[in-house]
């Protein structure tokens, strides 16, 4: 009783003469560069900000890190097609979706070798979800394989057919099937003899670089502690990678990521040629850049204001104080909620503290992700008439004698408003939130504290917690369901506003069972309609008043070509491809 | 001498364990712990930090966690770096070899240049070179390493682009290419890389220890035996290297035992803005992230050099000076 769902028709699959290898092509429409253009050879010379800490894919934790630049952040046996977002087969080259929905059946692509030569089976990606499994490990990625409290569970039906098993269905379950595979035959004889203490020995710093194996496009040929890492091409790669002329990928011949602990020491890199690619975060970065290639001194590509970031800034009050009924009962009002929203100058925000190069938020969808904004969502934009009149719908009508709004009894409104010390951009936001609240006469006592007692006093639980105000901001958020598992539930350790552990308003209850339903449908488009509803049951609620983030821009130096598209250009695609990218000069 | 060297080494052992277990109690009631950064990541469920947390002994009592630390630094054991996952000393070491490279040269230059330039204001006191030598020498000491580091890469950014080449790398320890190069190319690269760098450090340093050298050289001079010398015909030049200079380095070189932690605590934020992967760019994360074993491991190394750097510079100081006798 199963249907075939779909077979992507971008998946050009054919035999090549005598080699067994089942081709996945390239689309070229995600590169600006031409059919046939693009010549082999070449280094791409990339930077990170922290040192790499391993390369162990097991017990890797941080962005960036070895392992995830070797298999392109993680890809497997499914990718998603940049210009349209949808999953695609990659490392498969068909599923099959049962008809309840919670069991994906994958055909993995025959011809795919390590670079150590040896095949890629379906017994690579058994032994990968074993051990990232595992609790003693430690991996980053075993809480994925959970769906609630159950976890995900993978069977092998034959070398080449592997059968994901869902709990129930499950808005992630490409995400979570896309696992990149490690070679069994190099982790699985140390698992079995020495348990997950093998592992974590394994692939640290100092490993000689000719042990590590991938299956991706660069294998690891040098590190330098604090330097840099340094790639070369994995032959075999391009036995089943080809652009549309047929050329094998990727191009060029070497990846270099230089580690750069200060990001002026970067800028100059990028500045002098050392570096091919640079992401500027200031208007300082932006203006240099653009001197230096008016002048004439670098010939450069920069992209100003590609997209947003998928992260955010935002204001969360909290609504368990029962040691102070009238804060309580302020911050668990709706009305007072959406009055400090009008009272947020966004725009101020965006040109104050990101210099112009930033974007307003209302909610909790990144604005990045344009498939699932709800346009229609209530929002409550800076208009502090709007604001003071809610206010004296809740009471707040007459002045004291400091030109403070008090209610009936007497109550000043006046509150404590916090943000981890040290951060520049917070302290800017919380000081544009002060100065406007103080003209229509709210009392907001701005006061910094360290991050980890920030930390400490927005996961207290219980019916009294010790703020009242806090800015602070998540990032993360999926192209499949951009709503946080940690977040909306009311026993959710990240549902920052309120811990007392239920629902204190219908509007939370309502939230959550629009959160599970829509984590529950595998179909995207009936999803994105429970996505708006929830937009607008969270913008009436503001549960969290949301301020602004910033914007994602990049400059590369034009010895490369092969870039992205502009419309493809974003926080989330990134600027390229990496087996696409060519050295042109 | 021997007696007092059993009797300072005995010394060692409480001041050791109080400073280790004051830096063990100081970074551990700073709020929060290395897992505190993943708290607020909506992907991450709150079990599997708790988990972590056990795994790492972190939910044990401080006292028994210094416990375990010390009885396995008995085995050699330092620890394992949360940050990287392995045993600390394999983390840090690398990085404390090329933070070597880089302060070992700018203690050479240091002496190479601040000795003669002390003897020489000395002989020339109060006049114009003397001047200027020491606005220059507290020119060094008053701009910041960092700053000063950030505006030679400034500069050098600048004869790039008007020249399309630099007499400097700018920043980094290595170029492009290096794993390709013989070894003895590898280490020119690396001291072409390290003097600018190295540079920077000594302009700190270089002050005080002109002004010692002077004012010992002036000192020394002045002396009755000097004058004696003098009356009995030697020549100017054994006066000065052979009567004074011995006299007058006895300061400067019971301060070198004193040097030896700062030889492994690296040459501070010149590293982070130079782009040199020494110890202090590890040092500043492991801080930032609260990996406790890789600062404490830290702390312990240099506690215990300064240690015995101190006996060191003692010893040394009696082999200088034969006034000097432990009994």
């Amino acid at each position: 009783m199963r249907k075939a769902v779909r077979l992507v028709a971008l998946v050009s699959v054919f035999f090549a003469a005598g080699a067994l290898a089942q081709t996945f092509v390239w689309p070229a429409k995600w590169t600006t560069a031409k059919p046939g253009e693009a010549k082999p050879g070449g280094t791409l010379v990339d930077y990170t900000i922290s040192d790499f800490r391993t390369m162990n894919p097991f017990i890797t934790a941080e962005a960036d890190s070895i392992p995830d630049l070797m298999t392109m952040n993680g890809l497997g046996l499914a990718m998603r097609d940049p210009t349209t977002g949808e999953w695609i087969p990659y490392m498969a080259t068909s599923w099959e979706v049962s008809e309840d929905q919670t069991e994906i059946t994958f055909k993995i692509r025959k011809g795919m070798k390590w670079s150590d030569g040896e095949p890629i089976t379906a017994d690579d990606w058994i032994m990968t979800y074993r051990i990232h499994m595992d609790p003693d490990v430690g991996s980053n990625l075993r809480d994925t394989f959970f769906i609630g409290d159950k976890p995900v569970t993978l069977e092998k039906i034959d070398d080449y057919t592997l059968k994901f098993v869902y709990p129930k269905p499950d808005a992630e379950a490409f995400a979570i099937a896309s696992l990149s595979p490690w070679p069994a035959h190099v982790f699985g004889p140390v698992y079995e003899e020495k348990g997950a203490e093998g592992i974590k020995g394994m692939w640290g710093l100092n490993e000689d670089p000719k042990k590590i194996v991938t299956w991706g496009p660069f294998v690891v040929e040098a590190y330098r502690p604090g330097e840099r890492v340094i790639f070369k091409r994995n032959p075999y790669f391009g036995e089943w990678n080809k652009d549309e002329a047929g050329n094998p990928l990727p191009y060029l011949e070497r990846y270099q990521v230089n580690i750069y602990k200060d990001l002026n020491a970067a800028l100059a890199a990028f500045l002098t040629g050392e570096i091919d690619v640079f992401y500027p975060r200031t208007v300082e970065h932006i203006a240099q850049i653009k001197k230096a290639i008016k002048a004439g001194k670098l010939d450069a590509t920069l992209k100003v204001n590609a997209s947003p970031i998928a992260s955010s800034q935002f204001v969360v009050f909290n609504w368990n104080k029962k040691s102070n009924p009238f804060k309580e009962k302020l911050f668990r009002s709706a009305k007072f909620r959406k009055a400090m929203s009008h009272l947020i100058n966004r725009q101020a925000v965006v040109d104050v503290v990101y210099g112009g190069l930033g974007t307003p938020m209302y909610g909790s969808v990144y604005p990045v992700l344009t498939q699932w904004i709800n346009p229609n969502a209530p929002k409550y934009p800076y208009d502090p008439k709007k604001a003071a009149q809610l206010l004296a719908e809740l009471g707040f009508k007459k002045k004291d004698k400091d030109g403070y709004l008090v209610d009936a009894e007497g109550n000043r409104l006046e509150f404590n408003l916090s943000t981890n010390a040290g951060n520049n951009q917070r302290e800017q936001i919380a000081k544009i939130i002060v100065d406007e609240a103080k003209k229509v006469g709210v009392k907001i006592n701005f006061r910094p504290i360290d991050f980890n007692t920030l930390v400490g006093q927005l996961l207290s639980k219980g019916d009294d917690r010790p703020f009242d105000a806090i800015i602070i901001g998540l990032t993360g958020g999926g192209l499949d369901w951009p709503f946080g598992s940690n977040v909306i539930p009311c026993r959710a350790n990240l549902h920052l506003w309120n811990r007392s552990g239920t629902c204190l308003d219908p509007r939370e209850t309502l939230m959550e069972a629009l959160y599970y339903k829509g984590r529950t449908t595998l179909d995207f488009k009936e999803r994105v309609k429970i996505g708006y509803r929830l937009q607008e049951v969270e913008g009436d609620l503001q549960p969290i008043v949301y301020i602004a983030g910033p914007n994602y821009h990049v400059a590369w130096n034009n010895k490369l070509a092969g870039f992205h598209p502009d419309e493809i250009i974003s926080s989330i695609w990134g600027s390229y491809e990496l087996p696409l990218l060519y050295q042109a000069k | 001498m021997s007696a007092y060297l059993v009797r300072r080494l005995v010394h060692l052992v409480p001041t050791f364990l109080g400073a280790t277990f004051l830096a063990f109690f100081v970074l551990q009631i700073a709020p929060g712990d290395f897992l505190t950064q993943w708290a607020l990541d909506p992907k991450i469920r709150p079990e599997t930090i708790e988990r972590m947390r056990h795994n790492f002994g972190l939910d044990r009592p401080l006292l028994l966690q210094y416990l375990i630390w010390l009885k396995n630094l008995l085995h050699g054991d330092l620890g394992i770096s949360f940050m990287y996952q392995r045993p600390v000393l394999e983390v840090v070491w690398p990085r404390i070899e090329n933070s070597l490279i880089l302060v070992g040269l700018s203690l050479l230059f240091l002496y190479l240049i601040g000795i003669p330039i002390g003897i020489y204001q000395a002989l020339r006191p109060y006049t114009l070179p003397d001047y200027v030598v020491s606005f220059l020498a507290y020119f060094g000491l008053a701009i910041p390493n960092f700053f000063f580091m950030l505006i030679l890469i400034f500069l050098l950014v600048k004869f790039k682009f008007a020249y399309g080449w630099t007499p400097f790398p700018i920043g980094g320890m290595t170029s492009q290419g290096f794993e390709q190069l013989p070894p003895l190319r590898q280490w020119v690269d690396i001291l072409w890389h390290a003097i600018l760098p190295a540079f920077v450090v000594v302009t700190a340093d270089l002050s005080g220890l002109t002004r010692v050298m002077r004012a010992q050289v002036m000192e020394v001079l002045g002396q009755d035996y000097i004058r004696t010398a003098r009356s009995k015909g030697l020549a100017e030049r054994v006066v000065l290297y052979k009567h004074a200079l011995r006299n007058a380095v006895i300061p400067i070189i019971a301060n070198i035992g004193g040097l030896l932690p700062g030889l492994i605590s690296g040459a501070g934020l010149v590293e982070v803005v130079a782009n040199w992967p020494g110890i202090t760019p590890l040092l500043l994360d492991a801080l930032n992230q609260q990996d406790l074993y890789v600062n404490v491991g830290i702390i312990a190394l240099s506690s215990l050099l300064l240690i015995v750097g101190n006996i060191l510079g003692d010893l040394l100081l009696a082999l200088v000076d034969p006034r000097i006798r432990y009994g």
